[in-house]
């Protein structure tokens, strides 16, 4: 059960981060991005993730995505132009992602039994658990992060304000 | 306890005349610059003396001088910030201070109305500061940072006449030449470090001399490295090119630095590591074959020169491939003892050589000048004192030296062929010495009398030069004759003063010096002299009837030996040669492989031939729009997973 | 965690092992408070001056943090030692730096100055954190501060076209970048079950899972490789350099790559100290690409800031040199070098951006034809870096170059160092055609846009880095003794504890 539920969301999300790419008009892009986070919620519920679960269906799916959505409508902006494709991302770009991929697969594959099995869904992260990590042993990175959010909060001021 | 010497003071006097200079020069009236150029040096030159006198009273030498202890100190080597004073120090030092004070002087006259008069004269102070710093090093990391300092001050001074296309390129030329040098050096230093932890001569040959088991090997390695240094600063075989260019600077430069400082250090260092290249039979040998080589090959193509100073280059190439043969032979007392002579004789023949240059504005090529004997009594006396000496002519300098290195080759066993083309380049050198002195200063005048004059009195006809200028000439004339005479060999009567007083440095590697020369000896040495004067006489001659008695015979000598002929006179086509095998790969391989293929090519080929038709303004968007961050997102991606793949690999084989 | 509990331990609060970056933190939110009370249209120069201040403070914090016994803080997230010390110091003098030479460069040019002020700080903050984590959560966030601040400081001359351009490209290409390290983190966390470095380098000793660590180890060097620029993640180099402004990019070259190369240097040493077999072969492929390509990438270039772009990818090559070496040795080798190169290469931008203006007036080698004569004294400063850059003994470039290939002849890389020295005979030839064409080429006609003249600020700055570049090179002797005890800290947190130089160091 817990597997069947596992395939179905990995492969939309999956499927939504394609068609995320590959839609020329951004509003459908953003509908897709929604999707992928919504499944990526569903995926971290089943690791037990409970809180992060939420919380990604709070912040991304809800206050993010509308954000986007509302952006993207208020610049009114239109279909994408198609440009030029680049010889070096057929040429170099596909062949690199694809032994990368490779690579990484390789080694999840002969890794698989070293790294032991677990059933889906058979532990949970309480709270508890989540904020002794974040508040105790990660406080300081917690609280640096605010730091982070400031700079990208000027850095969006300086982009978006015209020189006058 | 030795009294202090105050080593540190040597090169800061220059430095002080460079920090002055450089910096108020500008501002600074041209006698209150004079006065500081030759100031300082001068200061340096008197310290010497007094350093010479403290050594006759009995000063105890070697003698070591440290300031920071350690300079630098790395896991597993340090090095000190120290000066080495020995009898080798003390005549480098005196040739430096006093030929460079010489050369100082007679600068104020020739650049008396050139542009940046402060500028070329910081410059100078700032060669000296560097090239005592090389000589007083105690260690090679010291040495090095003399070196490479000599090297860049070299580099600016080349370049002095900076409206010159081909001033800028030969400065450009000697840096880089230099820097294949230097390479060597530096991994002779790094395998030095490697091997023995430190740097300091002393340390290194105490401990080379403690293992007499060490021969060959890695001490051959670091050997031939050191060689590789010597051969670009000296300009020998194979970095000798970059000498002939170097003429484009100014002439007081071609005789302080590229004649009798700052090409020298090659053979200095060679003599200061004699106790390394001792082991290293194989070395010495290269050493050797390297000098004779050059010493040949460049002074066939002094012979068909056509602009003094370039005659002048190439002999000076060959003379330091004298040198080079002295050491090669582990007569390295006699390679200093030419140095010293050299110094006097090719310092003279350039200041010289700048006399007539100066008196026909700046005319360089031997075929329009002739004749200038009676103009220039005194450049033509002087310089006849150091083509004497040059040529090998008893009792002038080079006489004493030349027949030196010749006899300490000859008597080395299985050399007979190097001391065969050592004694063929002697009658080369007396020839196209004299022929430059024939077609300078005899026949009938061949310049153009109105075009000539200097500076800004306007054109005024040949005219000897002013004292300041002529001064140096008497000086360095007088020791052209008589510098050599501190090496009169024992088997002409003489003492051999200069070898007894090096003999302290060099006993360890050259055992020949100490065997007390026999009778029979004796009698091989005079007829050794004999026989180099005889060609030095016969090439006199056969300069005598090409250039002055039957100068048609020159031409039909041309026409005979076309094919001889062309292949010098392009210098062998060895800097095409260079060219096409080095610079241009390199070149094609940043501007093919890199340039348009990664730049251009592969990211962006098709649209920058779209948008090359199209108006410039465009360019912003064209890259805006272009594939260009998703070609370089595919190379990153294509890098990150060959980056992965190779650490696989690798991991998994060790 | 075992944190050593000695009695000076407790004595102290653990905001003291952050206190340089509490310290820039607090100016960078001053400035931004105060830009909001200044009028606008007014000059800006107050905030640069509570800027400089404020990094002023941070540097003698950082000199402080050497009387505290090394140790952690924070639940083993950051560590203060002689290491991060030196690395705040070079961050600190690099900001400093480009802080006085920025004073004037925007003024009038651009109405968000303070917030200019305000990202470098930041950035800075992000930049020292780095040097001092021993938590890659914490190296992440930190680097993330530093990076978001560098994307929008290359876009900061907004009315030509190639700047944004230049943001535009770093940004997306950094983030992918980014993606890399954080991969690398998860990927050691699921091989070693933690992120803290001791504790990888306990499972990376006890042997945990090689496969997944070379994967894990290669994954973190490709997005540190990024962001210091190696190749072959160095294409975004030359464009993002020829865009951004010259003073950010003298900060850029030189800061967020010293602190990234401390964040290398404690992940590979530090925590894969004991794998050195997984990277050794990695870095030496890597260290000889870098130089290579970059030197002959600048061999044809005749845009100055892109030449200096693939000097900049070469210099990376020869600082990753030092990587080969064994432990002590190759840190204060490659700590060292970091120095000396910032020294120079801020020197140099701080230059371009004097002689080119906001509106970037010289651009090709040829705009630099004969200033040696219309600015003598920027030309000699320039000159200066240039010849340091060559590796000209009596300069901080010299030592650099000298340590650096000591150190790996003698850890046995001697042909590495035989393939760097012939390239950085390579390098001086372009070094030199700038040289020249500043020196050797006849003058040309002044023109308009050269309205070039220094204010005290800037000749502040020039006078500190020239001084710099030859105190490196002729009394190399403190910093590199400094550099050496960083070396010595990475034997583990108990032993950095023990450890005591530093002190001894400043009563020296």
């Amino acid at each position: 059960m817990n597997v069947a539920i596992f395939i179905l969301f990995a492969l939309l999300c999956l499927g939504g981060a394609l068609n995320l790419l590959l839609q020329r008009h951004p509003i459908n892009s953003a509908l897709s991005l929604i999707v992928v986070m919504s499944s990526l919620s569903v995926l971290y519920l089943l690791l037990g993730a409970e809180f992060l679960a939420l919380a990604q269906i709070i912040v991304y799916s809800g206050a993010i995505m509308v954000l986007f959505v509302f952006v993207i409508m208020l610049l009114n902006a239109g279909e994408e132009e198609r440009t030029h494709g680049s010889r070096a991302a057929y040429f170099a770009g596909i062949p690199g992602v694809l032994a990368l991929f490779a690579v990484l697969a390789g080694t999840f594959v002969t890794l698989r039994l070293s790294f032991g099995g677990t059933r889906l869904g058979a532990f949970l992260v309480t709270t508890g658990d989540l904020s002794r990590v974040l508040f105790r042993n990660l406080l300081l990175p917690f609280e640096v992060t605010s730091v982070l959010i400031l700079v990208a909060i000027l850095g969006a001021v300086v982009l978006a304000r015209k020189e006058h | 306890m030795t009294p202090s010497l105050y080593l540190w003071l040597l090169p800061l006097f220059p430095l002080a005349g460079f920090a002055i200079n450089g910096i108020l020069g500008r501002r600074l009236p041209k006698a209150a610059v004079s006065a500081v150029a030759l100031l300082f040096p001068a200061a340096a030159f008197v310290q010497v003396l007094w350093i010479v006198a403290r050594a006759h009273q009995g000063l105890a030498l070697p003698y070591l001088e440290r300031f920071a202890t350690p300079w630098i100190a790395v896991t597993g080597f340090h090095a000190n910030f120290s000066f080495l004073l020995d009898q080798l120090t003390l005549v480098m030092l005196l040739v430096v201070t006093g030929v460079g004070l010489v050369i100082h002087l007679y600068s104020v006259g020739y650049m008396a109305a050139e542009d940046g008069y402060w500028r070329f004269f910081s410059y100078m102070n700032l060669f000296l500061f560097f090239m005592l710093t090389l000589v007083l090093a105690a260690n090679f990391l010291l040495m090095f940072v003399g070196w490479e300092g000599v090297g860049l001050v070299s580099y600016l001074l080349i370049g002095f006449y900076y409206t010159k296309d081909s001033a800028a390129n030969a400065g450009k030329k000697a840096f880089i030449v230099n820097r294949i040098g230097d390479f060597g050096f530096l991994l002779a230093m790094f395998l030095l470090i490697a091997h023995f932890g430190t740097l300091s001569f002393r340390e290194v040959f105490a401990n080379i001399s403690a293992h007499p088991d060490l021969q060959g090997g890695f001490l051959t390695a670091i050997a031939l490295l050191l060689l590789l240094g010597a051969t670009g600063k000296s300009a020998q075989i194979p970095l000798y090119v970059w000498l002939p260019d170097a003429m484009e600077g100014p002439t007081p430069v071609s005789a302080l630095i590229h004649a009798a400082t700052m090409v020298t250090a090659g053979v200095y260092m060679l003599a200061r590591a004699h106790v390394l290249f001792g082991r290293s039979p194989l070395a010495l040998a290269i050493v050797a074959i390297i000098g004779a080589a050059t010493a040949f090959f460049a002074a066939t193509i002094g012979v068909l020169q056509t602009d003094i100073k370039r005659v002048l280059a190439y002999s000076t190439i060959s003379q330091l491939g004298y040198m080079f043969l002295a050491c090669g032979v582990a007569a390295y007392s006699m390679g200093i003892f030419h140095l010293v002579t050299h110094a006097f004789f090719k310092a003279l023949l350039f200041l010289a050589a700048g006399s007539v240059i100066h008196a026909l504005g700046g005319e360089q090529d031997m075929r329009k000048m002739g004749g200038l004997r009676k103009k220039l009594p005194v450049t033509f006396w002087t310089m006849t004192a150091a083509v004497f000496a040059i040529s090998g002519l008893f009792p002038f300098a080079g006489f004493f030296s030349k027949d030196a290195i010749l006899a300490a080759t000859f008597e080395t066993p299985g050399e007979k062929i190097l001391w065969a083309v050592g004694l063929v380049t002697a009658g080369l050198t007396s020839f196209y010495m004299f022929r430059l002195w024939y077609m300078t200063f005899f026949g009938s005048p061949r310049y153009d009398e109105s075009s000539a004059g200097h500076g800004e009195h306007g054109p005024h006809g040949v005219h000897e030069s002013p004292w300041a200028m002529l001064l140096p000439l008497v000086i360095l004339g007088i020791l052209s004759l008589a510098g050599g005479w501190i090496g009169w060999p024992a088997a002409l009567g003489g003492h051999d003063w200069i070898a007894h007083f090096l003999d302290p440095v060099f006993t360890s590697a050259s055992n020949a010096q100490l065997v007390v020369p026999s009778a029979a000896d004796f009698r091989l040495e005079r007829i050794l002299a004999g026989v180099s004067m005889l060609v030095a006489l016969f090439g006199w001659w056969l300069a005598d009837l090409m250039y002055r008695r039957k100068p048609q015979l020159a031409d039909s000598a041309e026409q005979k030996t076309r094919p001889l002929y062309t292949p010098i006179w392009n210098k062998y086509w060895v800097d095409e040669m260079y060219g096409a095998v080095i610079v241009r790969p390199i070149l094609a391989l940043s501007r093919n492989l890199l340039g348009r293929g990664v730049e251009t090519g592969i990211i962006d080929g098709a649209n920058t031939a779209m948008t090359a038709t199209a108006s410039g303004a465009s360019s912003g968007i064209r890259r805006m729009q272009s594939g260009n961050i998703r070609s370089y997102a595919g190379w990153l991606a294509a890098g990150a997973a060959a980056v992965l793949i190779v650490a696989l690999y690798l991991s998994h084989s060790f | 965690m075992n944190e050593p509990m000695t009695p000076s331990m407790i004595a102290f609060s653990p905001a003291l092992r952050i206190l340089p970056e509490i310290l820039m933190t607090l100016t960078g939110v001053l400035v931004m408070l105060v830009e909001a009370v200044l009028k606008p249209r007014t000059s800006r120069k107050p905030l640069g001056i509570v800027a400089i201040l404020g990094t002023l403070a941070a540097i003698a914090a950082s000199v402080y943090q050497l009387f505290l016994p090394a140790g952690t803080a924070f639940f083993g997230t950051v560590q203060s030692d002689a290491f991060s010390v030196f690395f705040h110091l070079v961050i600190g003098c690099i900001v400093l730096v480009t802080l006085l030479i920025s004073l004037d460069y925007f003024e009038g040019h651009t109405s968000f100055v303070g917030e200019y002020y305000a990202l470098i700080l930041f950035g800075a903050t992000g930049m020292m954190l780095m040097t001092c984590s021993v938590e890659l959560l914490m190296v992440f966030i930190s680097l993330e501060i530093s990076s978001i601040s560098t994307y929008i400081l290359a876009g900061y001359r907004k009315r030509s076209a190639t700047s944004p351009e230049a943001s535009i490209k770093y940004f997306l290409l950094g983030s992918f970048a980014t993606a890399f390290f954080l991969y690398g983190i998860a990927l050691c966390f699921g091989a070693t079950g933690s992120t803290n470095l001791y504790e990888i380098a306990k499972g990376v000793a006890d042997g945990a899972s090689p496969l997944l660590l070379t994967v894990a180890f290669g994954m973190m060097l490709i997005g540190l490789g990024f962001k210091v620029s190696l190749a072959p993640f160095h294409v975004w180099t030359p464009d993002v350099y020829e865009g951004a402004p010259a003073p950010v990019v003298g900060l850029m070259s030189t800061a967020p790559k010293a602190a990234a190369f401390a964040v290398l240097l404690r992940i590979a040493y530090g925590a894969f100290g004991t794998a050195i077999h997984i990277w050794m072969p990695l870095v030496w492929i890597m260290a000889v690409l870098s130089m290579t390509i970059g030197n002959l990438g600048a061999l044809t270039q005749r845009n100055v800031k892109r030449m200096l772009a693939y000097s900049s990818i070469a210099h990376a090559g020869y600082l990753l040199v030092a990587f080969t070496a064994l432990a002590p040795m190759g840190i204060a080798a490659a700590s060292f070098y970091t120095a000396a190169y910032a020294a120079m290469n801020v020197g140099a931008f701080g230059i371009i951006s004097y002689l080119s203006g906001y509106n970037e007036a010289r651009t090709s080698l040829s705009d630099f034809a004969g200033i040696a004569r219309r600015h003598p004294v920027a030309a000699a400063a320039f000159a200066v870096f240039l010849i340091s850059l060559i590796g000209i003994p009596f300069t901080a470039g010299f030592f650099g170059k000298f340590y650096v290939f000591t150190a790996a002849i003698n850890s046995g890389n001697a042909w590495l160092a035989v393939l760097g020295l012939l390239n950085s005979g390579v390098a001086a030839f372009y070094y030199l055609r700038l040289l020249a064409q500043m020196y050797m080429v006849p003058v040309e006609p002044p023109r308009e846009a050269d309205t070039a003249h220094a204010r005290p600020a800037f000749i502040l700055a020039m006078a500190i880095l020239v001084l710099a570049v030859f105190a490196l090179g002729i009394f190399p002797g403190r910093i590199l003794d400094l550099a050496r005890a960083g070396a010595a800290t990475f034997s583990g947190p108990a032993n950095a504890a023990s450890q005591t130089v530093p002190v001894a160091l400043l009563r020296r």
